[in-house]
C-alpha cells in the first residue's frame, strides 16, 4: 500500500428509515471494522460520520491519526470528512409497474416475476378487468412502467386479445412519454405498434414546433446490465481462498442464464441509462418546491419528508422506451431471464439489497459455505442464497428474491398483510389499532423501539419474513444454510435472543446453522465494489467484524411428542455438560462468541437433522445467544385460535426475551 | 412561545432566519434529532385526471383560485365510437363525425374553425352521441358523451367517455407547470404551506375556522351549519362521525392531528358512492398532521393554524398540504432546543433538549441513544430515546 493509498474508508448505508454508517480502517496489518452508529433517514450522512468520528475519538483518541486523519489537506473530522472514500449503498422507495396480459393465468406469472424483482406491482389481464380500470392503471401517474407479456406463440384468449392491449398502451404512451414499457415473449410482436405512436407523436412535435424531439422506439441493443459504481478500492493481502486468481471468478449470478437473458439484457441497457436520467430529473423537481425561494432565508433541506408530487412537468417530452424483453418461461429456474431484466430496470447502480445479495455471494466464497440472507427494510425486503459448488468450490451458485410486501410497514396494508401481522403479535389489539399502528410505523420507523413498540416491531418484522420467505421457495427448497445472516435496521434494533428465535419460527428447516446480523450494516456498502477479488478480500478481512455471531441454531425434524426426546452432551476444551431434550421445547445452552463445542445429539426417535439417524456429532461455534435448539415442528404446527396462538408465542418469546415485561 | 410577524409571501420577502436552520449552531447531539419542517413555500401540487377526463389549462397559464381547470366524467367508461376519418371529425361539439362533412357546408363560417381542428390522437377530447355507443335512441331524447380517446384497431376508436361531466375549479392560485389530458395537472403554487402526513378527499378551499378545543379535541356536534364553507381545525383526532357530520355540513375540509385507517376507508367509500350518485358534491378534503394514532396537534402548527384563522385557505391532497397565499404571515418563535415526542408512551409531549445521555437501556432491555428533555410544566427531567424525539424547522 502507498502513502497516496487510503487506510480507512467510510461504509454508508442510506436506509428509507434509517442512515447507517461505518468506519472500516486498516489496522494492525488488516483491514478492521473501527466503528459504527446509525440515525433517522432525515439525519445528514455528514453529521452521521461527524457524531461517529466524536464517538470514536473519545474511545480511543489516537486511532484516527493511526488511520492517517493527521495527514494530508489537514485534521480535524471536515478534514476526514471529505479525504476519506465512501462507499455508499442506498434504498430508493419503490417504484410501480403495471403488468398487463390477455389471459389471467399470463398475468399471474408475469406478476409473480414482477414482485421478485422489486417492483411495487398492479396488474389486470383483459379477462378479468372492466377496460376502465386497465386504462386507469396505465395512466396513473404512480405506474412508471408497464410490462405487457405473453407466451412465446400466443394462443387463444391471448392472441384475441393482445392486439387490443397493445394499442391501449402504445396510445397511453401519447400522453404519457415517460412511461417505460417490457414487452415480454410473443408480446413484442407488436413493437411496431409502439414505433409508429412515437412516429406520429414525432410528425406532431415537430409539426407543432418546427423540430421533433421524439425519436423511434429504443431498442438498439447495449451493454451494461446492472451497472455499479467504482469507488475507491482498498487493496489487501487476501487469504487462500481470496487470491483472485484460481477457479473461475465469475458466479453463477453474473452470468447471463441463457441466450435470451443475455439478449435481452444487452437490449436493457441503453435504455436504463436514460431511464437513470429520468429519475435524476424526477428527484430535483421533488426537491425544487421544497426550496426557498432566491433570497429567503435558508430552510433545511433533509428535513423530515413529507410527500411530495410523485411527478413533475416534462418540459420536452421524451420519446418512450420499449424494451423486449424474454418470456416468463424463460431462464433456469423459469422467469429468471425476466426477473433479471425486470431487476435491472428497476434498480439504482448502488440498490443496497443487490449490493447485499452480491457481498453474500463474495462472503460464500471466501468462507467456503453456503449461506442465506434475510433482509427487511421499510421500502421492501430481500431473501438471497449463495453456495459455493462443482469442483474445488470455486463456483458460486446465487439465487435472490427482493420483495416490495418483504417490508415491515407496507404502504397501503392489505387484509392479508394485517392478518400476517395480527398473527405474530402477542398483544391483544383490534385489527384497526394495529393498522393505525403499523401505518404510523411507516410514517416514523425509527420512533417507538423500546418497550410494547420492540415487540410490535418484531411483529411486523416476523411477518415480513414470512412473506419474504414464501416468495422465494426455490431457496425455501434447499438444505438449511450453514451461516445465516439477518440485515436490515430492524432486527439490529431488537436482542439478539428474539432475532434468532424470529428466525427460528420462520426459516424453518430441519438442519444446523450459525445465526449472524450485520449490524453495522456494511454488506450493502461493500457490494457497490465493483471489482469481485477486491471484494472478496475486503470481506476475507472483515468477515468476523461485520458478521456479529448471535449463535447455533440446531433443528431436528420429526421429533416425537414426549416425556424426553433424547440428550444433548456439549464438549468443549474445559467443559461436558449434559441436558435432557424435551419435545416441543426451545432450549438455549451458554455457548460464548468466539467459542466452539462438540455437541453430540442422541434422540431417543429416528430424526431429520441434515440426514435422517438416531446420534449426531457436530462442531459449534457460539455467539450472543449461544447454542439455540429448536425441538418443535418443522413445519411449525400452532393454534389457529387467537388467544391459543398468542399464548403459545408469548411463552417462546418470555424464555428467549424475559425483560419484555419490564 | 409567542408568534412573531414575518413576511413569508412567495414573491415577497423572505422570513428572517429561523433559529434552527442549519447556520445557527445547536446544541451538541441535537442534530441526530430527526427534523420536521413545517412551512414550505411554492409547493408544487398534483390534480390527477384520469381516463375520461381532460385538463382545460395549459402549462404555463397562471391560474387563480376558482378558475376552472378541468373537466372530469364520473360515469366513464370505454366505448367502440367506430371510425373517425381524420381532421373533419374532430373538435366539433354537439357534431358526430358521421355528419360532421355535411355540417360543415358554410365554407365562409367553418373554414378558420377547420383549420384549427387536429386529427384524432390519443387523449384528444371527443364529444359524440348515444347512437355512437351502438343504442339507437328511442323515443328518447339524444344523450350527448363526451371524453378522450383512447386508441385506435383496425381503423376504429375506443374513447373514454361519459354523459356527466364536472368542472373543477382550482383551490389555489398559481402556474400551471404540467396539463395532460388524462394524466394530470400540477402547479407551482403561490404561497406557502403546511406539510401533512395523510390527505383524503378532494382538492378544496374555504376559510380556516379554529374553534375553541376541548383537551386539544373537538366535538363533532361543535360542527354545524354555521361553519358551512370553512376549513375546521379539529384537533387532535378525527372520527368517522365527524366527518360525516363535516360533509353534511357542507365544510370544506378538516385539519387534524391524526386520523386513523378505518375513518380514510369509510370516506373514500362515501365519496365513491355519491361519485356514483347523480348529486353533485362540494370538494371536501381532509389533512392529518402527524399521522394516524391519536396525538394533540403541535404547539408551533397550532400557533401558525391560529394566526391563519378567517383567512382563506386549501387542501391539497398530493401531496398533503394546507396551502395559504397570504402575504404577512405571523410565524411561531421557534427555540432552537425545543423538541416534540413523536412516538412512544410520551407521544405529543414538548419540552426542551438538555443535553445528549449515550446509550441507555430502555424498556424490553433495549439500548438506544438516550437525550435528557424537560417536558414543559414540568421540573424534573426525562431520558427518552433521540429517535422519538423531533424537532421543528422552518
Amino acid at each position: 500500500m502507498t502513502s497516496q493509498q487510503p487506510r480507512a474508508f467510510f461504509a454508508l448505508d442510506l436506509g428509507s428509515a434509517t442512515t447507517s454508517a461505518a468506519l472500516i480502517g486498516h489496522v494492525g496489518g488488516r483491514w478492521r471494522l473501527v466503528g459504527h452508529s446509525c440515525a433517522p433517514a432525515s439525519t445528514g450522512a455528514d453529521a452521521l460520520l461527524e457524531s461517529l468520528l466524536r464517538q470514536i475519538h473519545r474511545a480511543d483518541p489516537e486511532i484516527l491519526e493511526d488511520l492517517g486523519a493527521g495527514r494530508g489537506r489537514g485534521r480535524g473530522s471536515e478534514a476526514i470528512l471529505e479525504s476519506w472514500p465512501r462507499f455508499v449503498a442506498s434504498s430508493a422507495p419503490p417504484r410501480r409497474i403495471a403488468v398487463l396480459a390477455a389471459s389471467r393465468r399470463q398475468r399471474n406469472r408475469l406478476e409473480s416475476v414482477a414482485q421478485r424483482s422489486g417492483w411495487k406491482v398492479v396488474s389486470a389481464s383483459v379477462d378479468d378487468a372492466n377496460p376502465m380500470d386497465l386504462a386507469r392503471t396505465i395512466f396513473a401517474t404512480e405506474t412508471c412502467a408497464v410490462l405487457l407479456g405473453a407466451d412465446r406463440s400466443p394462443s387463444g384468449d391471448d392472441r384475441k386479445n393482445l392486439p387490443d392491449l397493445a394499442a391501449l398502451v402504445a396510445a397511453a404512451t401519447r400522453q404519457r412519454p415517460e412511461l417505460l414499457v417490457i414487452l415480454a415473449g410473443g408480446a413484442a410482436a407488436y413493437e411496431a405498434v409502439f414505433a409508429e405512436q412515437n412516429l406520429a407523436a414525432a410528425a406532431q412535435a415537430s409539426a407543432a414546433s418546427g423540430s421533433a424531439t421524439a425519436t423511434a422506439t429504443a431498442t438498439a441493443p447495449a451493454p451494461t446490465p446492472i451497472p455499479t459504481l467504482a469507488p475507491v478500492a482498498p487493496s489487501t493481502p487476501a487469504r487462500d481462498r481470496t487470491d483472485g486468481t484460481a477457479g473461475p471468478e465469475a458466479d453463477i449470478a453474473s452470468r447471463p442464464p441463457d441466450k435470451d437473458a443475455s439478449q435481452s439484457k444487452a437490449a436493457v441497457g441503453q435504455p436504463q441509462a436514460q431511464l437513470g436520467a429520468v429519475a435524476g430529473v424526477e428527484r430535483d423537481a421533488e426537491d425544487a418546491p421544497l426550496q426557498a425561494e432566491s433570497g429567503s432565508a435558508p430552510v433545511d433541506a433533509s428535513a423530515a419528508p413529507i410527500s411530495t408530487p410523485s411527478v413533475v412537468a416534462v418540459p420536452e417530452l421524451p420519446a418512450t422506451h420499449v424494451l423486449l424483453a424474454p418470456d416468463v418461461e424463460a431462464g433456469s429456474p423459469p422467469g429468471s431471464s425476466l426477473q433479471q431484466v425486470l431487476e435491472g430496470l428497476r434498480s439504482e447502480p448502488n440498490d443496497s439489497r443487490l449490493n447485499i445479495a452480491r457481498s453474500i455471494a463474495s462472503l460464500a466464497y471466501v468462507l467456503d459455505r453456503s449461506m442465506e440472507v434475510v433482509e427487511v427494510g421499510l421500502q421492501g425486503g430481500l431473501v438471497a442464497r449463495s453456495e459455493p459448488f462443482g469442483h474445488g468450490h470455486f463456483s458460486i451458485l446465487s439465487s435472490h428474491a427482493s420483495l416490495v410486501e418483504g417490508s415491515f410497514a407496507p404502504e397501503d396494508p392489505s387484509d392479508e398483510v394485517i392478518d400476517a401481522l395480527a398473527a405474530w403479535s402477542t398483544a391483544s389489539i383490534d385489527r384497526h389499532r394495529l393498522t393505525d399502528r403499523l401505518n404510523d410505523l411507516r410514517v416514523a420507523p425509527w420512533g417507538n423501539a423500546e418497550g410494547d413498540g420492540a415487540t410490535f416491531r418484531l411483529a411486523a418484522a416476523k411477518a415480513a419474513l414470512t412473506r419474504l420467505v414464501a416468495a422465494a421457495p426455490e431457496i425455501s427448497e434447499r438444505p438449511m444454510p450453514e451461516l445465516l445472516v439477518a440485515a436490515g435496521g430492524i432486527f439490529a434494533s431488537l436482542p439478539a435472543s428474539v432475532v434468532t428465535l424470529g428466525i427460528a419460527d420462520i426459516v424453518r428447516r430441519s438442519g444446523i446453522s450459525q445465526v449472524a446480523c450485520d449490524t453495522a450494516r456494511v454488506l450493502g456498502p461493500l457490494g457497490t465494489i465493483e471489482d469481485e477479488g477486491e471484494r472478496r478480500r475486503l470481506l476475507a478481512n472483515l468477515a468476523d467484524d461485520i458478521l456479529l455471531p448471535m449463535g447455533s441454531l440446531v433443528v431436528p425434524a420429526g421429533v416425537k411428542p414426549g416425556k424426553s426426546a433424547g440428550h444433548l452432551k456439549l464438549k468443549g476444551t474445559s467443559y461436558v455438560s449434559e441436558i435432557e431434550l424435551h419435545p416441543g421445547a426451545i432450549q438455549v445452552v451458554d455457548l460464548p462468541s468466539g467459542r466452539t463445542a462438540t455437541a453430540d445429539l442422541d434422540f431417543r426417535d429416528t430424526v431429520r437433522l441434515g440426514t435422517r439417524g438416531h446420534h449426531f456429532s457436530m462442531d459449534l461455534s457460539g455467539g450472543l445467544v449461544g447454542l439455540l435448539i429448536d425441538l418443535r415442528d418443522v413445519p411449525m404446527r400452532i393454534s389457529e385460535r387467537p388467544e391459543s396462538r398468542r399464548a403459545a408465542l408469548e411463552a417462546w418469546q418470555k424464555g428467549m426475551w424475559p425483560e419484555v415485561d419490564e | 412561545m409567542s408568534p412573531r410577524t414575518a413576511r413569508t409571501s412567495a414573491r415577497s420577502a423572505a422570513p428572517s432566519v429561523p433559529p434552527s436552520s442549519p447556520a445557527v449552531e445547536l446544541p451538541p447531539g441535537l442534530e441526530r434529532v430527526a427534523r420536521r419542517r413545517i412551512l414550505v413555500t411554492r409547493p408544487v401540487v398534483r390534480i390527477g385526471l384520469g381516463p375520461g377526463e381532460r385538463a382545460l389549462v395549459k402549462a404555463g397559464d397562471s391560474i387563480e383560485a376558482g378558475t376552472p381547470i378541468a373537466e372530469r366524467t364520473p360515469d366513464a367508461e370505454v366505448v367502440d365510437i367506430g371510425k373517425l376519418p381524420g381532421i373533419e371529425a374532430a373538435d366539433r361539439p354537439g357534431i358526430s363525425p358521421a355528419t360532421s362533412a355535411i355540417a360543415v357546408d358554410d365554407e365562409d363560417e367553418e373554414a378558420p374553425r377547420r383549420d384549427r381542428r387536429t386529427p384524432p390522437v390519443p387523449g384528444k377530447w371527443w364529444v359524440g352521441g348515444a347512437e355512437r355507443r351502438g343504442r339507437p335512441p328511442l323515443k328518447k331524447p339524444l344523450n350527448r358523451v363526451a371524453g378522450t380517446l383512447l386508441f385506435e384497431t383496425h381503423g376504429r376508436w375506443r374513447a373514454a367517455v361519459g354523459e356527466r361531466h364536472e368542472v373543477v375549479e382550482a383551490p389555489f392560485g398559481g402556474v400551471v407547470k404540467d396539463a395532460r389530458n388524462c394524466v394530470e395537472i400540477t402547479v407551482e403554487v403561490n404561497g406557502s404551506a403546511i406539510p401533512g402526513a395523510i390527505a383524503a378527499g378532494e382538492p378544496s378551499r374555504g376559510y380556516l375556522d379554529v374553534p375553541r378545543l376541548t383537551d386539544g379535541e373537538l366535538w363533532a356536534s361543535a360542527l354545524d351549519v354555521g361553519k358551512s364553507g370553512a376549513v375546521v381545525v379539529a384537533g387532535s383526532r378525527i372520527s368517522a362521525q365527524a366527518i360525516s357530520r363535516a360533509r353534511a355540513m357542507s365544510i370544506r375540509g378538516l385539519v387534524a392531528g391524526s386520523v386513523g385507517q378505518g375513518e380514510l376507508r369509510d370516506l373514500a367509500a362515501s365519496l365513491a358512492r355519491q361519485r356514483a350518485s347523480l348529486a353533485p358534491s362540494v370538494p371536501f378534503g381532509l389533512i392529518a398532521l402527524d399521522g394516524y394514532q391519536r396525538r394533540p396537534l403541535p404547539t408551533p402548527l397550532l400557533a401558525l393554524l391560529a394566526a391563519l384563522a378567517g383567512r382563506e385557505v386549501a387542501v391539497s391532497t398530493d401531496p398533503p398540504l394546507l396551502v395559504f397565499d397570504v402575504v404577512d404571515v405571523p410565524l411561531p418563535e421557534l427555540a432552537r432546543d425545543w423538541v416534540r415526542v413523536r412516538s412512544g408512551p410520551h407521544a405529543g409531549r414538548e419540552g426542551r433538549w438538555l443535553e445528549a445521555a449515550g446509550l441507555r437501556r430502555f424498556r424490553g432491555g433495549i439500548y438506544l441513544d438516550a437525550a435528557v428533555v424537560r417536558f414543559v410544566d414540568e421540573t424534573d427531567t426525562t431520558i427518552l430515546p433521540i429517535a422519538d424525539l423531533e424537532r421543528f424547522v422552518l
